[in-house]
């Protein structure tokens, strides 16, 4: 899918007094695509993100992007990459234009063309009715698209977003999975780092779990949620003949795995390899056979994610 | 340019703060309120401004208020800069300065011209309170241009002290007090050794020494050559076989104290300090490197 490697992290460490942030740590993340970093509070997410966004260097360990080695050229490397935090660091004074206009000076946007990619930026993020109002007066979700658009500000290539949709309402999270789905059509590098599983794995190509400071598993959600044993899945809920309903999905060769639950009728959870066409047998062999299916639902793996995820920390403090 | 984005930055925060007017009007009052009551004073002892005792007065009078714009200089500076990096740490903007193309030496210097700018105001709008003196006579131009040189410099080596502390200091409370103590001791230091090394043995070399380098480097002292330089002349200082004036001897210590502090935060404002500067070695190194063939 991808043509080229744009950032490979080699066996990084980091390491704060007695405290391992990272360890071992390798990682390739593919040019034009959403990455999403996943794990638990205090698992690394905002170390790796600031040691690739040069803000500070790792104990151990080598960053590329593409042919540059991060600590022989940070200067160079922070020109190639736009950072948002996980805090807004604003300054209340300035108008949400002005904000974004000393950004552009100070990364070196030359005065003739700031005004312009100031206005192409407040358009993009649709702040452009808040261009002239101070930064302390916008909502939330506007002070995380301003920061994004500042992080956009000199063209990087690539996009380092802590945090990005946290605190955000559920309209402001979807306009900013939008808005980051438009920036991976311009062809930037996403990277994010997120507790919101759902959400990463709808907006992700790849995704890395990440578990006190080492990986647990990397690559596209696909292949992530399969590896870690959550293949597609199937819930079934039936009215009655539940039994039945177990025993013929055990019958069939595309289902590896069946349990129930009990609720509000019956609900069947089957391991589920296969195609549409598979899907189709299976529905229909439950209707031939006249069990009282109330719904058919096949969960995508992406679906199942967060159990995924609750599984692999399980025990892993989040505080 | 990354300069004078941030420094046009700098500004309109500043001068965008209710808290800015209310600060130039107190410093106004503060020196307008002194002036009135020593005219009044003087009115009241000397039954009217007559013959040639009005251009003392007028003397008297820009002694009085020089002396008090020098305080409230050394009182004000630091406020202005003592809280510029590490503010940043707190109001979580600084890592955004350190993605960019902002040097050490363009942080810096805009933080520092932008808070000595506020001062700078502050010298400018006392001007016409100043200009009463001109109705009375006994100052001199060039006393008045001397004046002048020693209250910037003092601004400039106080709020680069506080710049300094800004830089080292990770809490802007804590960096505040360490420049009011800087600030206090830079005025009242010389004060202090003089009168303890009158108490004791008077022919005590080293301690002379050390209390003759403060003297140089004391604001009030220089304050003090500018006003008298109207009145026949001051003693100087020798140095390198130059008879320096006071004022003139404090200018050089203010720039070189200011250049050292600079340099200083220079080097600790950004993280991995070394790492870049090897790195900016190398790049120029390649820059420089004759192309083959």
């Amino acid at each position: 899918m991808y043509n080229r490697t744009m950032i490979k992290i080699q066996h990084v460490y980091k390491q704060y007094r007695s405290v391992h942030a990272l360890e071992d740590l390798s990682l390739e993340i593919p040019q034009g695509a959403i990455y999403g970093l996943i794990g638990p509070n205090g698992a690394g997410k905002t170390t790796l993100l600031r040691i690739l966004g040069a803000l500070i260097s790792p104990t151990m360990g080598q960053v590329w992007y593409d042919n540059a080695e991060l600590t022989q050229s940070p200067g160079a490397i922070q020109r190639k990459v736009g950072y948002m935090p996980d805090f807004f660091g604003v300054y209340p004074d300035l108008t949400a234009a002005e904000y974004l206009e000393f950004y552009a000076g100070i990364h070196g946007v030359s005065r003739r063309k700031r005004a312009s990619i100031v206005t192409d930026l407040l358009e993009l993020v649709d702040l452009t009715p808040k261009r002239d109002v101070p930064v302390e007066t916008l909502s939330r979700g506007m002070k995380q698209r301003l920061c994004l658009a500042r992080a956009l500000i000199h063209d990087p290539e690539v996009l380092l977003l802590d945090e990005p949709a946290s605190g955000l309402d559920p309209r402001a999270r979807v306009e900013f999975r939008e808005l980051l789905r438009t920036l991976q059509g311009m062809g930037k590098t996403i990277l994010i780092s997120s507790h919101i599983l759902l959400e990463l794995a709808e907006m992700c190509s790849d995704i890395a779990i990440i578990r006190a400071g080492q990986l647990v598993i990397a690559g596209d959600v696909e292949h992530v949620t399969h590896s870690l044993g959550g293949g597609q899945q199937i819930e079934v809920r039936v009215l009655e003949r539940a039994a039945d309903a177990r025993q013929l999905l055990k019958e069939m060769p595309e289902i590896n795995n069946v349990s129930h639950e009990n609720g509000d009728g019956e609900v069947i959870h089957a391991e589920f390899s296969g195609d549409d066409q598979s899907l189709h047998r299976i529905l229909d062999a439950l209707m031939s056979h006249e069990i009282p299916v109330v719904s058919f639902a096949p969960r995508k793996a992406a679906d199942r994610l967060e159990e995924v995820y609750m599984s692999i920390t399980e025990g892993v403090s989040s505080i | 340019m990354t300069f004078t984005a941030l420094l046009t930055k700098e500004l309109r925060s500043r001068l965008r703060r209710e808290r800015f007017v209310w600060v130039i009007i107190a410093y106004l009052l503060v020196l307008g309120l002194l002036g009135i009551g020593f005219l009044q004073r003087e009115n009241a002892l000397g039954g009217g401004y007559q013959g040639f005792l009005l251009s003392q007065i007028g003397a008297q009078l820009y002694a009085l208020l020089s002396f008090v714009q020098l305080f409230l200089i050394v009182f004000i500076a630091p406020a202005f800069t003592s809280t510029s990096i590490n503010g940043e740490k707190e109001r979580q903007t600084y890592d955004l300065l350190l993605c960019s193309k902002l040097s050490a030496f363009s942080l810096l210097a805009g933080k520092l011209i932008a808070g000595l700018a506020n001062v700078l105001l502050l010298i400018a709008a006392s001007i016409p309170l100043f200009s009463l003196v001109f109705f009375f006579g006994g100052v001199a131009p060039t006393q008045i241009l001397t004046t002048l040189l020693v209250f910037v410099m003092t601004a400039l080596v106080v709020g680069t002290f506080g710049l300094f502390c800004s830089t080292i200091l990770r809490r802007p409370t804590i960096s505040t007090a360490v420049a009011y103590t800087f600030s206090v001791l830079w005025m009242f230091l010389y004060w202090i050794v003089y009168f303890l090394a009158q108490g004791s043995s008077t022919s005590s070399t080293p301690r002379f020494t050390l209390s003759q380098w403060l003297n140089v480097s004391n604001p009030i002292s220089a304050l003090n050559s500018t006003l008298s330089a109207g009145q026949g002349g001051v003693t100087t200082f020798l140095l390198l076989r130059l008879h320096l004036a006071p004022w003139l001897a404090y200018t050089l210590v203010c720039l070189v104290v200011t250049i050292i502090l600079f340099l200083l935060s220079a080097v600790f404002v950004k993280p991995n300090s070394l790492a870049r500067f090897l790195s900016w070695l190398r790049q120029l190194g390649k820059e420089f490197q004759p192309s083959k063939g």
